[in-house]
């Protein structure tokens, strides 16, 4: 799920999600949010100004502000183009909210503006630099990180420092094969380790990837062995 | 007279070095250093209960074939074109045998070996096969190339290659660990119907088929199933990211 379609959902996934959204929006949602950091942000800023606005006091509106509003609005819709409940017997979100009757105080109200500036400059800047709006998977592997995996990395990457610098001295062939299998591990490596990413419990996964570390390092031991 | 004889003699040798000399070109153009090919050939005294042989291979083989328990030796014989590897094969004095190839080149290695010989072979682009061995034993082709054990009756054994398969057709001993992992091959194991082992095997984006041995489950999801066969005496690892794995009874 890209980071618009998560934002224009949010608000319903903090307030009625069982109501508005469907079990695989709600998974899809959740698991976005925990790899990318600027929609979790997002939901973090929409959270507490929920908490706040709902520590505010209400103020209701007596009868008579709602009749006044409830008859603008009958005024600006002709009657013939009204729904009727016959015309739309199910439930949509325009019916329904136009089924209910809100009061909004002040701070309520100044609580919805905040949020829509947000989504506002959040979109703005989303849609001046797309690139960022892409999902990155080197990002994400920073977002969980399996036990010794820094440690076993930096071995990695020392170790394959060492041998590139020498790989120049050596049959083309053998080099092109080389290069060819570790390009086979780290691709492997990194799709699994995305899939870790969107879900960090799954013990398999976990696996996996520690498997992965371990077949790219006995592929340099190999080359070591043979003394390259 | 004298020199009517002198002639004689003189005719007679220069008949027989002919008959000599088409005899060594005969053999000469049926040897295969006639075809571009060079042979390595070398035996080492072993002692038959004991013993270990390391092969380090650039690119090319490793047949190695247990012949018999008692046989007190291991021979080694190569056979290289392409290029120009070198061989160097060399024991410690406390028996271990250590062959290594050099150079760029293809070297195909026929070994024979008692039963008894703890093995540990690395090809880097190549078939590597085990027969009849009763010792532990480590093989590995570094990119290409499968692995195939066969007849073994051994304690130990670890297959892996990262894009050949690995043949396992053999005994698991109680106690013993075999550990099979190729990262885009398949594995095949040929077990026996009385096996009695337990099983990890983990599959990413290939089959698990089980082969129909009787298993009691602790672990299963779609890549990996962790069971035990009858009471689990054998430890049986299988690892594959992409390949099949398969288990066969062996009839």
């Amino acid at each position: 799920m890209e980071c618009r379609a998560v934002i224009s959902l949010l608000s319903d996934y903090l307030d009625d999600q069982e109501v508005w959204l469907s079990e695989s929006d709600v998974r899809d949602i959740t698991t976005h949010l925990g790899k990318c950091s600027k929609c979790w942000n997002v939901k973090q800023e929409l959270d507490e100004i929920r908490v706040a606005a709902r520590e505010l006091p209400l103020h209701t509106p007596s009868r008579a502000v709602w009749t006044r509003i409830s008859n603008i609005v009958e005024v600006e819709v002709p009657t013939s183009k009204r729904p009727t409940r016959v015309e739309a017997p199910d439930l949509n979100r325009w019916a329904w909210i136009k089924s209910h009757k809100f009061t909004f105080n002040l701070p309520q109200l100044a609580g919805a503006a905040a949020v829509a500036l947000a989504l506002l400059v959040f979109g703005v800047i989303n849609h001046s630099n797309p690139a960022e709006n892409r999902f990155d998977p080197a990002g994400a592997t920073t977002a969980f990180v399996l036990p010794d995996e820094d440690q076993i990395k930096a071995e990695l990457t020392r170790r394959l420092d060492a041998i590139n610098a020498r790989k120049s001295k050596w049959d083309p062939q053998m080099r092109e094969e080389f290069e060819r299998h570790l390009k086979m591990i780290e691709d492997s490596l990194q799709h699994s380790r995305v899939l870790l990413d969107s879900n960090p419990a799954d013990k398999v996964q976990q696996e996996m990837v520690l498997s992965l570390y371990q077949e790219k390092r006995q592929l340099l031991d190999d080359v070591e062995r043979l003394k390259w | 007279m004298v020199a009517l004889m002198l002639a004689e003699s003189a005719l007679e040798i220069i008949e027989r070095l002919s008959t000599a000399a088409l005899v060594v070109l005969f053999l000469t153009a049926i040897s295969p250093v006639a075809a571009g090919q060079q042979q390595f050939s070398k035996t080492f005294p072993v002692s038959s209960d004991q013993n270990a042989l390391e092969v380090i291979n650039q690119q090319g083989s490793i047949k190695v074939t247990a012949a018999a328990a008692n046989s007190g030796k291991v021979v080694i014989n190569a056979r290289h074109s392409d290029g120009n590897p070198r061989v160097d094969a060399t024991q410690t004095p406390d028996g271990k045998i250590k062959v290594e190839v050099s150079g760029r080149g293809l070297t195909d290695f026929e070994i024979s070996v008692p039963t008894s010989t703890q093995l540990d072979l690395l090809t880097y682009k190549g078939m590597i096969s085990v027969a009849n061995l009763n010792a532990p034993v480590r093989a590995r082709t570094t990119t290409e190339g499968d692995i195939k054990f066969a007849n073994l009756h051994s304690q130990r054994v670890e297959g892996h290659s990262t894009s050949g398969n690995v043949f396992f057709d053999g005994e698991v001993l109680p106690g013993g660990e075999y550990k099979f992992k190729s990262f885009s091959g398949k594995l095949d194991l040929v077990l026996s119907t009385d096996a009695d082992f337990r099983l990890s095997a983990t599959s990413s984006g290939g089959v698990i088929d089980l082969g129909g041995f009787p298993l009691k489950f602790d672990r299963q999801t779609n890549q990996l199933i962790e069971a035990a066969c009858r009471t689990g005496k054998a430890k049986v690892s299988l690892w594959t990211q992409e390949g099949n794995i398969h288990l066969h009874r062996k009839p």
